[in-house]
């Protein structure tokens, strides 16, 4: 910003010292979670995508909203929330690896 | 009375009772004493006497022959036609009137020559037939075969040449009473006495000769008129015979008989039938709607007459729409807008002739639907080669019809702000939007449209491009409606609730912090928008470099468990230009930008083209790409970069290719420079590398390949065994919202899929699949 203030003091001047100056500038970037393997291993549907279930629900409002989440275990495994929780119900263990599931942190 | 019982003798009544049915046959007069008497008479014989039944019929049956002898002689009396009609007529009234009369006093001589019990066969005859005894009566009959067996016979073939006279003379155009006719065949109708099938005499005799008669004389009219009015005149002709036959069908024959008007069809269009079609094809180019309605009634009579028209109007289309095609090939395939709008103008000149010739009969809208897809997925005025360059795993890809890209071309005309877009009305671009999906119908190639539209938006999305938002999300919901694949559909829908959900992220990032009036971030879901597509490097400029730490800090703030990804590619901005001239804005692509910046520190030097690499460290093609586009941008008379030593291409330049930029650069407008201005340099956003877009021509072959025998599958899952030509079938019906397999294609997938052991032949026979889980 300083840099730019000096600039149209100078532009004034009639000596620029810079012949272009950024006014916008439209950034894109794109965000996927941070995990190792990108397939839900429960659903095998991508995790980017909402899981089957959720996909299958709620046609309507799903798209675009993330509500179906990632969750990543101890073991660093990732999954479907979704998917995870309903597993877990049955066998509280890593559907990958078999190590006790604790969760590590949650997508957001 | 009683004390007679025994010794009554048939031929003691019967002297008396005589007279009284000679007088009921003549229609004379009868007292009502005379009346009962006969009942009583006929009752007694047929109680008393047992022959008295058999003789009763016997006499009775040589007093009807005789009756009717005597009104045979009055019939054939008569010479004339019409008189000997007239005079059959009468009497056969007369008779069959008292065929109405004479049997009811003979009931119970009909009781015992049936030999049943008078009370139980009344009462069961009651019940078992509702047409009542009167017609089921034996009298009855008597009357009607006497009558059948002596006069008809013998002057029935006068009768109806006499009646098939008339109806000649009525066909020339003469005027005669037709209650003479229509008497004749209510005599031969009622003169049936099987039950079974009334109309018997009719059909064997009247309606015969009415079918003949019919027969013979068209078949002298017809090629009569056919030769010397012309197949034109001929069809209006056989046309009105052939409702003028079908009113006097109903005038003179019984109702449920189409013999007469099929002999007619036959005769009128079946036999000059190939002479009618060869005036097919000329009417259908000549648009005479009139005449092909006219056509149409005729050979609609006719099997295999309708069949040979469909074909004529498919070919007729399918040709007509190429030859246009291939006409205009320089403008529509440089120019989407023009293309759609002749395939629009041709689809509705046909759609119109189908409504005003044929009615929009189901058929011929078939055969118009069939041409267009034709003419929609022609390749031969261009063609868009899948997977050019390097063929996929050795296979060469057939060329398909470009029409679905320049089709998404013409959508993102109308959705995007351009000039085109500004001059319509909402309702017209709404309008014209439906007219795509008209067409998109007939493409068969669907998928690729769906893919250059979903390019298109996104460029439209990132650039804030949209003419309409709201009629970007209807577009939606419409391919939805045309039954488009849900999750491209669905795709799309999440790319815009995904922009929304970027806004808001946009606007608390710049609220956040105070520093960023000059920077806008998209943050996009990439699963949504560029899953697999690759990035390019790019060093930013330090002004925009600058940003990115913050954005990232900003964005961990935000979010838990997500990896940033900047497609620079994508990005974008507005930059001001300081000439000596005066001052510009200019709307660059961030690639752009980092090569022009490259200036800022020495503004009046020339850079070599390897140093412009080492600054932006941008991909060679990349650089070309971008370098191009500043020296050689089609819309400006003064670029703004300038080079040595000449080049005509992005690949010209080489590592010593030099650039400067140009002080002198300026806006031109009615040929004066000016001071300021606005210029978009982006042109037409790249949304990936040119190493991933054969990717993605490939990516679309590839996906075809998946789609084919993920489809095979559900069908074998669901059958468990199938035909070769039933899976076909199926196949193309699963997929044909999204592309037409082709039959290499689908043969290569069974393979594929046998081998790896998804399904297999059938041992006895080669053209069954077996699935196997």
């Amino acid at each position: 910003m300083a840099d730019e203030n000096d600039n149209d003091r100078i532009d004034d001047n009639q000596k620029p010292e810079k012949m272009f100056t950024l006014k916008k500038w439209n950034a894109v970037a794109m965000w996927s979670w941070d995990v190792e393997c990108d397939t839900c291993a429960i659903c095998r549907v991508q995790v980017m995508d909402a899981c089957l279930r959720c996909q299958a629900e709620s046609k309507k409002d799903s798209y675009g909203k993330q509500d179906c989440v990632v969750v990543w275990g101890e073991c660093n495994h990732s999954f479907h929330y979704c998917c995870m929780s309903l597993w877990v119900k049955q066998n509280n263990r890593c559907p990958l690896c078999q190590q006790e599931w604790s969760i590590q942190r949650m997508g957001k | 009375m009683l004390k007679e019982k025994g010794q009554l003798k048939f031929e003691d009544k019967w002297p008396h009772m005589r007279p009284i049915v000679l007088k009921l046959l003549k229609q004379e007069p009868v007292s009502p004493a005379e009346w009962h008497e006969l009942f009583y008479d006929v009752h007694l014989v047929c109680l008393w006497d047992e022959k008295g039944p058999a003789k009763l019929r016997d006499h009775l049956h040589e007093d009807i022959v005789q009756f009717i002898k005597q009104a045979q002689n009055r019939v054939l009396a008569q010479r004339q036609e019409e008189a000997l009609l007239k005079a059959y007529i009468a009497e056969w009234r007369k008779f069959f009137t008292q065929c109405n009369y004479l049997p009811t006093p003979f009931r119970q001589l009909e009781k015992s020559l049936q030999g049943k019990p008078a009370s139980a066969s009344s009462s069961t005859q009651g019940n078992n037939n509702k047409k009542g005894p009167i017609e089921e009566s034996i009298v009855r009959n008597l009357m009607l075969d006497s009558w059948n067996d002596s006069i008809f016979s013998d002057i029935k073939h006068r009768l109806q040449d006499s009646a098939m006279k008339l109806v000649h003379a009525e066909r020339n155009g003469e005027a005669f009473d037709s209650q003479l006719v229509i008497g004749v065949r209510e005599s031969y109708v009622n003169l049936c006495s099987n039950t079974e099938d009334r109309l018997q005499i009719y059909r064997e005799n009247f309606e015969a000769a009415y079918i003949q008669s019919t027969e013979l004389f068209y078949r002298m009219k017809a090629p009569e008129q056919l030769a010397t009015n012309g197949v034109q005149a001929y069809m209006r002709y056989a046309d009105a015979k052939l409702r003028e036959e079908e009113a006097r069908v109903q005038r003179y024959l019984e109702a449920g008989s189409n013999g007469v008007i099929q002999c007619c069809v036959k005769v009128l269009v079946g036999n000059p039938l190939p002479v009618l079609l060869a005036e097919c094809a000329p009417l259908i180019r000549a648009g005479e709607t009139e005449r092909l309605q006219l056509m149409f009634r005729l050979l609609e009579r006719v099997p295999e007459g309708v069949q040979p028209m469909l074909r004529e109007l498919e070919n007729h289309i399918t040709q007509a729409g190429l030859a246009d095609m291939e006409a205009a090939a320089d403008i529509i395939t440089q120019d989407s807008e023009k293309y759609v709008e002749r395939l629009l103008e041709l689809f509705r000149k046909f759609s119109k002739l189908v409504h005003e010739a044929f009615s929009d009969d189901p058929r011929f809208l078939t055969a118009r639907d069939k041409a267009f897809k034709a003419v929609v997925n022609d390749t031969t005025v261009f063609k868009l080669e899948l997977g050019t360059g390097r063929n996929i795993g050795g296979r060469i890809v057939a060329p398909e019809s470009k029409c679905p890209e320049l089709l998404a071309n013409y959508c993102d005309m109308l959705l995007r702000r351009t000039p085109l877009s500004k001059r319509l009305t909402s309702e017209e671009i709404e309008s014209r939007l439906k007219d795509v999906l008209l067409v998109l119908k007939y493409v068969s190639n669907k998928d690729v449209f769906m893919r250059y539209h979903k390019a298109h938006l996104t460029r439209r999305l990132i650039l804030d491009a949209s003419a309409d938002s709201e009629k970007e999300e209807d577009m939606v919901e419409w391919l939805r409606e045309v039954g488009m694949p849900a999750d491209y559909v669905n795709k799309l829908a999440r790319m815009f609730q995904d922009i929304k959900v970027s806004e808001d992220l946009n606007a608390q990032f710049r609220t956040s912090t105070e520093r960023h009036d000059a920077i806008n971030i998209k943050i996009l879901n990439a699963g949504a928008w560029a899953r697999g597509s690759e990035r390019v490097t790019v060093s930013l400029p330090v002004e925009l470099e600058d940003y990115i730490p913050e954005v990232e800090e900003f964005y961990k703030r935000k979010h838990n468990g997500r990896k940033l990804q900047w497609y620079h590619h994508m990005s974008n901005g507005t930059i001001t230009f300081a000439t000596n001239g005066g001052k510009f804005d200019l709307d660059v692509t961030t690639f752009q930008m980092a090569v022009l910046f490259a200036w800022n520190q020495r503004p009046h030097d020339k850079i070599t083209y390897e140093n412009l690499r080492l600054a932006t460290e941008l991909p060679d093609g990349e650089l070309r790409k971008t370098l191009w586009s500043l020296v050689a941008f089609p819309k400006l008379k003064r670029q703004l970069l300038q080079f040595t030593p000449q080049a005509t291409a992005p690949k010209d330049f080489d590592e010593h290719t030099t650039f400067w930029v140009n002080q002198d650069f300026a806006l031109i407008k009615n040929a004066k420079p000016q001071k300021r201005g606005k210029v978009n340099l982006i042109g037409r956003l790249q949304l990936s590398t040119e190493r991933s877009q054969i990717e993605d021509n490939q990516s679309i072959v590839q996906l075809r390949i998946l789609r084919t025998q993920e489809a095979i599958i559900k069908i074998l899952k669901m059958r468990k065994r199938i035909s070769n030509a039933a899976l076909q079938s199926e196949l193309v019906d699963i997929l044909k919202n999204m592309f037409l397999p082709s039959k290499k294609m689908i043969k290569e997938q069974l393979e594929w899929l046998i081998e790896h052991k998804y399904m297999k032949r059938d041992d006895d026979d080669i053209n069954t699949f077996i699935y196997m889980a």
